[in-house]
């Protein structure tokens, strides 16, 4: 970054005798594109060329978007120049305003549903859709490449005209989508013949067979990267090896959990080359000769960084990846019901690891030899082995997370699943990792107090947010006061993201964190008692964040109709599966999702979502066209 | 500060809307929101994402089949120091059970409840370590409670 601010100090002094013109909003594109006056016209010949250069050292689209404000020179050349497009909100802007001002799109990325959708509290069809974008850009950008998304509905449709319209497509990466088939992966497979990444990641997909494996060009194909994971049924364990044969470049490959533990040392055969894995199940029953072929397998995979999949992966199958673990940096056990002694036996011999995902079987001891053995470790993840609470008879507590906070020097994200917690622990960590970007402590019972003094986790955030000045994320959860916010909004600077469940006491809560955090720019609250007071008094914060998210909190729905009066440019939606006959003012509102938007109300929206009329007197309104 | 003096310090007060699926009060015993019966519908606590949980409830149905397939316990009859491993999974209840024993030890072996001089009675040690009369519990109570058996003389009960 140090180089770019140079380059921007050094043209600078060069256009100093530029009249700099006035500051637009980036959302003003359309109106200015004839009206350049001379003078910049004239100086555009001289400086269009050199910021041109300079701008394609700009990665960050952040950084793009502070360069597009400095004048109307920079947004023209800079909107020229972009590639790689993120659109954090697919609502905050019509498809069309983004194909219009970016001529030279190669990459879009967008992601649709709030984050709750991931646990259950967006009802199914809420929206989300791609398909108004994948028509906006096949009609003006066919020479779109890449296409991510998170959290969309994207139909076989969507995809069939991606392989229809972008002759130079190269990259499908879909994530927690759904809404397609098996015969949409099919489409993309046969007709894009550049096809470098297909990823379904965490995707619910109308599987309708193993047969869309079979689609991929019989010739070699162009393949880096092929993730279907999360996909049910058999592929043909022939398609497979053929299609790994004719794929030189292949890097990362992630089974489903239908390939069997037996064909798996045929396929790596094919694929030595491979620096990232995902395995089927690895419980089936092999003879002595089959493990070993299957060690051998394994140990021929030189390249080998990233392993997962491991489905129900049994002990005795642990010292077939004896030889891989040395060289892994990245190891996903989420699946595996692995017990803690055998956990350690593998976790011990990856002293390179950076990237670590398990499940809380992994239990203190685990993770203390974690702590002594993974001294690269970035990234933490411990999830509950028990779906239900009073399922949990593992030995796993505050104390695992501390030992990783000592022991992991380079220890940066964290997400961990406990019953209970202490404050103490909370301050240790702290005190330990005050390089934290990432923390996210979920107590799994609700208003959990410190289990040793019984008061609030209040001075336990207190600590992370203090010392951890980077923090980017937090979650926080357990017995929390409105103290813990006011400590949140005081430290939390650099916060960008929140998520809070059953926690506060009253309106201040939510007033601490919209008037303190400065770079929040996601918040999603469940089973809080703040109200409408804190909501409307920090309006206009809201314009500043991506989103808010609400629900089983006290907001009244008169509340809702004042926001959105107020706020011409937040779209405050409300979701309410059971609408009550009447809304009088006073009526608690059961969710709200509000946004920021420069494409007014969305036209999509289901029964059971209502956009809150800028006019009070209409109240609300269903502008949905199907 | 000044500020604070414009908010409720409870947000539960005559003009707020008060939820019908929760009540909330400042001594912090809150009712579980998703015990009520419109959150019935899919669990959204704790936050994990539906396919882990679908994971997790599949993995709990494995293990208890794998606990039911695999019930080993010793079988001693009292006076033979010698003893012998069941399978109680391979049974349907007590009857078979019993059968099966009074083979295996090549005596009449019953249930505590009908008790005589001539018949063996077969008796159980639980998880607690207590030793039991076989056949007052239901049949996968007792699978899961049994750790190990006994054939008793008639006496002893």
């Amino acid at each position: 970054m140090a180089s770019v601010s140079l380059l921007f100090v050094t043209l600078l002094s060069v256009t100093l005798y530029i009249n700099i013109k006035s500051f637009i909003l980036w959302d003003q594109s359309q109106t200015f594109l004839p009206s350049l006056s001379d003078s910049v016209l004239m100086d555009r010949r001289f400086p269009f060329k050199v910021l041109e250069h300079i701008f394609s050292f700009v990665d960050s689209n952040e950084d793009r978007n502070s360069v597009s404000l400095v004048c109307k020179s920079w947004f023209e050349t800079e909107r020229r120049t972009r590639k790689r497009v993120f659109v954090g909100n697919c609502y905050a802007v019509s498809p069309l305003k983004v194909a219009r001002r970016f001529p030279k799109m190669r990459s879009l990325t967008l992601k649709g549903k709030p984050h709750f959708a991931d646990y259950n509290l967006v009802p199914d069809g809420w929206g989300g859709y791609a398909w108004p974008w994948i028509e906006a850009m096949a009609a003006r950008r066919p020479l779109l490449e890449e296409i991510r998304l998170k959290r969309m509905v994207v139909t076989d449709e969507c995809l069939e005209k991606i392989a229809a319209s972008f002759r130079d497509f190269k990259s499908l990466v879909l994530t927690s989508c759904e809404g397609f088939s098996t015969d949409g992966i099919a489409a993309i497979a046969s007709t894009c013949r550049k096809l470098r990444n297909l990823e379904l990641r965490e995707c619910i997909v109308d599987d309708l067979g193993g047969d869309w494996l079979s689609y991929f060009p019989e010739t070699s194909t162009s393949l880096v990267s092929l993730d279907f994971s999360c996909l049910d049924s058999e592929v043909k364990l022939s398609d497979l090896e053929r299609l790994l044969s004719r794929s030189p470049n292949l890097k990362s490959l992630k089974l489903n959990r239908s390939v069997t533990l037996d064909v798996l040392e045929s396929l790596l055969r094919r694929a030595p080359q491979l620096v990232e894995l995902g395995t089927g199940s690895f419980s089936d029953e092999l003879d002595p000769e089959e493990i070993s072929k299957l060690t051998k397998a394994l140990s021929e995979l030189k390249q080998l960084k990233s392993l997962s999949g491991l489905w129900d992966l049994l002990p005795e199958y642990i010292p077939v990846l004896y030889s891989v673990c040395p060289r892994l940096t990245s190891l996903n056990l989420s699946y595996a019901t692995v017990q803690m002694p055998d956990l350690i036996d593998l976790l011990s011999r990856c002293s390179k690891l950076q990237k670590l995902w398990v499940m809380d079987l992994i239990e203190d001891k685990g993770l203390k030899t974690v702590a002594l053995c993974c001294k690269e470790l970035r990234e933490l993840r411990v999830f509950p082995s028990g779906a239900d609470l009073d399922e949990t008879d593992v030995t796993l507590t505050e104390q695992g997370l501390v030992s990783v906070s000592e022991g992991c020097q380079k220890l940066e994200s964290v997400l961990y699943f406990c019953v209970q917690f202490t404050n103490a622990a909370l301050v240790s960590i702290a005190k330990n990792r005050p390089n934290f970007r990432c923390f996210r402590l979920c107590v799994m019972e609700p208003f959990a107090p410190d289990y040793r003094t019984q008061q609030p986790l209040d001075e336990g955030f207190k600590a992370i947010v203090e010392r951890c000045k980077d923090l980017r994320r937090l979650s926080v959860s357990g017995l929390l006061t409105d103290k813990a916010f006011e400590y949140i909004g005081v430290h939390a600077k650099k916060l960008r993201m929140l998520s809070i469940a059953f926690a506060g006491d009253s309106d201040l809560m939510l007033h601490h964190l919209l008037s303190g955090c400065e770079s929040l720019k996601k918040l999603e609250i469940r089973d809080c008692p703040f109200g409408d007071t804190a909501l409307l008094e920090n309006a206009a914060k809201l314009e500043t964040m991506r989103s808010l998210w609400m629900s089983s909190c006290f907001v009244s729905f008169g509340a809702c109709k004042q926001l959105s009066q107020k706020m011409p440019r937040l779209n405050v939606e409300v979701i309410d599966e059971h609408p009550p006959k009447t809304r009088p003012d006073s009526s608690p509102v059961e969710r709200i999702y509000i946004y920021r938007t420069v494409a007014g109300p969305r036209l999509d929206t289901p029964e059971f979502v209502w956009t809150i009329h800028k006019k009070p007197e209409v109240g609300v309104s269903r502008l949905a066209i199907r | 500060m000044e500020i604070c003096n414009s908010y409720s310090s409870s947000s539960v007060d005559s003009t707020n809307p008060s939820p019908s699926e929760y009540s909330v009060n400042l001594s912090l015993s809150l009712t579980f929101p998703s015990t009520s019966p419109q959150r019935a519908r899919k669990q959204d606590w704790p936050p994990i994402k539906p396919r882990l949980r679908d994971t997790l409830k599949g993995r709990r149905r494995l293990l208890q089949r794998d606990y039911d397939t695999c019930l080993f316990v010793k079988v001693y009859m009292e006076g033979v120091p010698i003893g012998r491993k069941l399978d109680l999974s391979t049974f349907s209840g007590y009857e078979s059970l019993l059968e099966n024993l009074s083979h295996m030890f090549n005596t009449s072996i019953i249930c505590g409840n009908h008790r005589d001089r001539k018949h063996h009675v077969l008796t159980y040690q639980d998880t607690d370590g207590d030793w039991m009369m076989v056949g007052d519990i239901p049949w996968e109570m007792f699978l899961e409670t049994v750790r190990r058996l006994k054939i008793t003389k008639p006496e002893r009960c």
